[in-house]
């Protein structure tokens, strides 16, 4: 139909006050949609940003060798940062003292990203700055100095090359807890390291590059990069850098998501509803459209352009409203969130535009294309129901929208499948529930006090539209609680991750005749350890028969199911133990007894098993230091790699590796205020090597400090457009009350009885709303917590509780207060409308 | 300008099949006034539907202007609305969004007639409405409404206008008003006029009555019959 007609019915209807609703909703719903996108992109590279801190980089190569320079000269070209280290281990002498250390040399563009700090003075904060030491200095790890016995401006040697010491080095943003990294730091200029004549044919070398940019300009350039790497060459972002920040990473993103999809499809239920009363109120105006000559298909275009007009001026403005509201957002909250925020990019605005757009398309026109079907005999009989010809297509559209919009969102399909099914699976049973429950409100309304019987017989008649609204209010809620309790549960297993005594130091290289000795030093000192692991390199040859190699040939080519995971064929670290280690947790077969004597049996970590797909009662053979050991498994276990224990992939029962040499590795929890206790410790036992994970464990809590941030802040935002939801659907039923309520004052019914009678009819509703959003919420989270988020399932007894009072109260105040209104018209004036 | 061939509506109710209309065969000639007469519930409002395109049929044939209206999709009876027919209703039908003028304009606009506008405001002034053309409907008395809705009507250059009980919801003078002005009107366009209605004074003024009792019409009504009926 002519687009003059559309614009003039548009801005007639706007005029009267029929679009504000429908214009007010689609502004919340974008404006919701752009602001969570908006602030969540943001968090997003700041989070990023800030574990890049943890590489000095965004990507790293590491290597043993020094690389191709045309991969150099390439990032060059494509105007990458850059920036270079070599780490090596060395003798440092000072006038009295010598100490093995871990040299690291630093180009003068170290870090790329993150800072270093420095201090004059050992163990105390100073000043941060951007880059390494200069030639001719060099900086010492604070415990260094007491174990060296200098002070800033003394002189070291290293090599044949002597140095100033000229600050102590508190943090440096890349020291992560990989196995180089052993031995208290020594910082200096790389320029500096031929004269020190150290590095030579064959000393153990990490050269690591480090790149920075933009993200697209990174991923083209490892593209470019990584069919040019050797085999044992690697290129890594901070997510495959380190583990536990990648999991942590992943997780809050996934929530972030997570939060942003119920976002849309709240406002999508918020669209939906609006559209749905603009249709009610429109039917008539069809019918009378339609006596005067509009056709069906007249009808849909006309309707159609009034909606996409709205839409545009919807989702423009809102927009507008989105990215406002974030700046006073992130404007506001910028004091507690520990990270920069970086500016905002183009994708969520675009992102809120086209959601606003899908929203209003796939949620308005199902109830829009009801329209055409309006008999025009309604202008003489007003009980003609208005057909359903179309809804089967409507409802179409609304599912492909919901979809593809989750789709497209999410980047995830089986994150978005999980949800919807879950949601419809929901819908269809809370609906058939919801009935139930009016049905027996009614029962009980019948024996109780006269506005408990309004109030539950006026739920009733409406029976369809409650049970509607009954779902809504339950949807808006089951989607609070299940945010609510992602991440409740999220932040618990973070916390749970990292305890505060967890372990924070790494034991290693200890000769069996130190172990005794160095327990009873933990002990003397009061230092909580782990049990001393013995620690012999070995790899599976064999297995039942089969050359290990050659099967896995023969099974990367057959089946590609599980493609990643470790490989069984390569060098591991063995142990054996009686007792099943802490966080280990026997997944099939049995632990053997702790003082089990008999023919060698293994315990392998599940990942391996899967990947080779080895299983309990596989006969293996290993090559152990030259010789072979054939051993049963007996066991398949799942690892807690995170919890900063010694963990092993390949166990051995007691007594089996007895006869290879070995060296012992435990770890232990030491305070920061304590750490000179190394000083001591490796003086003692010089030949063992400790590794210092503090820093790192440091760094990821606080990650997971803003990340926990992130969250929150996004529940908050969900809550606030869940409380809209309820709001536009209360809004929805104010037409049917207004009625209601004229007629019975009318009849003489005080406004207390028509309040009361409101009171209850909500917070019935809201109960009942609770009572299904408790059990989706339950249904959902199970799913979400085992599928997606991989933590353990608990059933939450909370819920139960929560959900039944918060949408009481939730609804009861939201819906009392919104339909005040209703008693405060005078009825004449209600009923006047009603002709 | 209207036949109807043994025309018949039924009805699926709770109870079982109801006969609304049964073996309906009119002819309304151009220009004439026809009234169509009966009690409450006796299927005349029912009749002005079917033969005006608002409503389908169960059984029979309904011409409109030589066109079959039973052969037609909702569209194409929608076009012929638009094309033939006028409506004036008891309940009005105003679009409440809507000013006088911008009501009257409506049936011209879905046309696409550039002249909406100056021909809606002549039909204004013709109905004594100069003054209240920006007015809303609820700021409009019942009589000034239904006068809207006959400028309304008149708008559309129909050949045949329905009329449901337009004086209905009137007071016994403004109705009267209301059916001076129609019958005016109905001359100077030279318009087919259906009439629906129980006020038997009103059914005098048309060129002939149709009696409905029952679903059937009863054999050519006799003024007195009729009353006899109607008043029972």
């Amino acid at each position: 139909m002519r687009l003059g007609l559309a614009l003039k019915l548009l801005w007639r209807d706007w005029r009267s006050g029929e679009l504000t609703l429908l214009l007010v909703s689609l502004l919340i719903a974008v404006g919701t949609v752009t602001t969570i996108t908006l602030f969540v992109d943001r968090l997003q590279q700041a989070l990023l940003a800030e574990s890049a801190t943890f590489l000095a980089a965004d990507r790293v190569i590491s290597s043993n060798q020094p690389i191709d320079p045309q991969i150099l000269t390439e990032a060059r070209t494509r105007g990458l940062g850059q920036a270079e280290t070599l780490t090596f281990l060395s003798m440092v002498f000072s006038s009295e003292r010598a100490q093995f250390a871990a040299v690291k040399a630093v180009s003068d563009t170290y870090p790329l990203r993150g800072e270093l700090i420095t201090s004059d003075k050992p163990f105390e904060f100073g000043e941060i700055v951007t880059s390494g030491p200069p030639p001719g200095e060099i900086w010492l790890e604070s415990r260094l100095l007491p174990s060296l016995d200098v002070q800033p401006g003394d002189v070291l040697d290293l090599g044949v090359t002597s140095f100033v010491v000229s600050k102590a080095l508190i943090k440096e943003p890349d020291k992560g807890g990989g196995f180089s990294n052993t031995g208290p730091r020594v910082l200096m200029n790389l320029s500096d390291v031929p004269l020190t004549e150290v590095v030579q044919p064959g000393s153990r070398l990490t050269y690591r590059y480090l790149f920075s940019g933009e993200k697209q300009a990174l991923d083209d350039f490892q593209a470019w990069v990584e069919p040019r790497l050797d085999e044992n060459v690697r290129m890594f972002g901070v997510k495959e850098g380190t583990e536990g920040i990648g999991n942590a990473l992943d997780r809050a993103e996934r929530f972030l998501l997570l939060g942003g999809l119920l976002g849309v499809i709240l406002a999508g239920v918020a669209i939906a509803l609006s559209a749905q009363r603009y249709s009610l109120r429109h039917y008539d105006h069809v019918a009378i459209l339609k006596t005067l000559g509009a056709t069906p298909n007249g009808i849909d275009g006309l309707f159609i352009t009034i909606f996409v007009l709205l839409g545009l001026i919807g989702t423009l403005l809102g927009s507008g409203v989105g990215y406002m509201a974030q700046i006073g957002i992130s404007a506001a909250l910028q004091p507690f969130i520990p990270v920069e925020l970086p500016a905002p990019g183009m994708r969520p605005i675009w992102l809120g535009l086209t959601t606003g757009f899908v929203c209003l398309l796939s949620f308005a026109l199902p109830p829009l294309l009801k329209l055409r079907s309006t008999e025009p005999i309604r202008v003489i009989r007003r009980d003609i129901e208005v057909g359903t010809g179309s809804n089967r297509l409507a409802q179409l559209i609304g599912v492909v929208g919901t979809i593809g919009l989750m789709w497209w969102y999410s980047e995830d399909i089986e994150l978005t499948l999980m949800i919807f099914s879950g949601g419809l699976v929901a819908l269809l049973v809370l609906s058939g529930l919801a009935f139930i429950l009016l049905k027996s409100g009614r029962v009980l309304g019948m024996q109780a006090g006269s506005v408990w019987r309004l109030a539950l017989a006026g739920m009733q008649r409406r029976g369809q539209e409650n049970t509607m609204q009954i779902l809504v209010f339950g949807l808006a809620i089951m989607l609070l609680l299940i945010l609510f309790l992602v991440r409740t549960s999220l932040i618990e297993d973070w916390q749970a991750q990292i305890p505060v005594d967890a372990p924070n130091h790494f034991a290693m290289n200890i000769s069996p005749e130190d172990v005794e000795p160095i327990r009873n030093l933990l002990v003397e000192n009061d230092i909580r350890s782990q049990p001393l692991y013995p620690m012999i390199s070995g790899r599976i040859s064999k297995v039942n028969g089969e050359v290990a190699k050659e099967r896995e040939e023969r099974e990367t080519q057959t089946d590609d199911q599980e493609e990643r995971g470790p490989r069984a064929t390569s060098n591991r670290n063995l142990t054996y133990a009686g007792e099943i280690p802490d966080d280990n947790l026997i997944t099939s077969g049995e632990w053997w007894a702790a003082d089990y004597v008999g023919p060698a049996l293994v315990s392998l970590e599940k990942d391996l098993a899967a990947r080779n797909g080895l299983k309990v009662g596989d006969a293996l053979e290993f090559t152990i230091q030259g010789r072979q050991l054939d051993a049963k498994v007996s066991s398949i276990r799942s690892v807690a790699w995170d919890n900063m224990q010694p963990n092993f992939y390949i166990i051995f029962s007691p007594a089996a590796l007895e006869d290879y040499p070995s060296t012992f590795m435990t770890s232990f929890h030491l305070e920061r205020e304590n750490k000179i206790f190394l000083n001591g410790l490796l003086r003692e036992f010089p030949t063992m090597t400790v590794i210092e994970v503090d820093a790192i464990i440091e760094q990821i809590k606080t990650i997971i400090t803003q990340v926990t941030m992130a969250i929150e802040l996004v529940l908050g935002l969900i809550l606030i457009s869940g409380a809209l939801v309820l709001l536009a659907s209360i809004q929805a039923s104010m037409d049917e009350r207004f009625k209601q309520h004229a007629i019975l004052r009318t009849l003489g019914a005080g406004r207390r009885l028509v309040m009361g009678s409101l009171v209850i009819e909500f917070c019935v509703l809201g109960l009942f709303a609770g009572v299904l959003a408790a059990i989706g919420a339950e249904i959902t989270v199970y799913g979400l917590e085992e599928q997606i988020f991989e933590l353990d399932y608990e059933p939450n007894p909370m819920l139960w509780l929560l959900g039944p009072v918060i949408g009481a109260v939730l609804i009861g105040l939201i819906g009392t207060i919104a339909t005040l209104k209703v008693v405060r018209t005078p009825p004449t004036i209600v009923l006047r409308g009603l002709n | 300008m209207i036949k109807t061939i043994d025309l018949g509506k039924t009805v699926q109710t709770s109870e079982g099949q109801l006969t609304i209309l049964k073996g309906i065969d009119i002819e309304i000639k151009k220009s004439e006034a026809v009234a169509i007469v009966g009690a409450s519930g006796s299927g005349k409002t029912t009749l002005l539907s079917l033969i005006a395109g608002l409503d389908t049929p169960s059984q029979g044939q309904i011409f409109l202007a030589d066109q079959e209206l039973t052969a037609m999709d909702e569209e194409q009876r929608a076009k012929a609305r638009g094309e033939f027919v006028g409506f004036v209703f008891q309940a009005f039908q105003l679009l409440d969004s809507l000013t006088a003028i911008e009501n009257v304009m409506l049936p011209a606009e879905l046309k696409g007639d550039p002249e909406a506008e100056s021909k809606a405001k002549e039909l204004l002034v013709r109905v004594g409405l100069d003054h209240r053309m920006h007015h809303y409907p609820r700021q409009l008395s019942g009589g000034e409404q239904q006068r809207v809705a006959l400028a309304r009507a008149f708008a559309s250059s129909a050949k045949i206008l329905f009329a449901d009980e337009p004086t209905g919801n009137l007071d016994t003078k403004t109705g009267a008003t209301i059916i001076d002005l129609l019958f005016e009107l109905n001359r100077e366009f030279g318009t087919t006029l259906v009439l629906v209605t129980h006020d038997l004074r009103l059914a005098e003024r048309c060129d002939r009555s149709i009696l409905i009792d029952s679903g059937v019409i009863t054999a050519e009504p006799i003024q007195a019959k009729a009353s006899a009926l109607i008043e029972s």
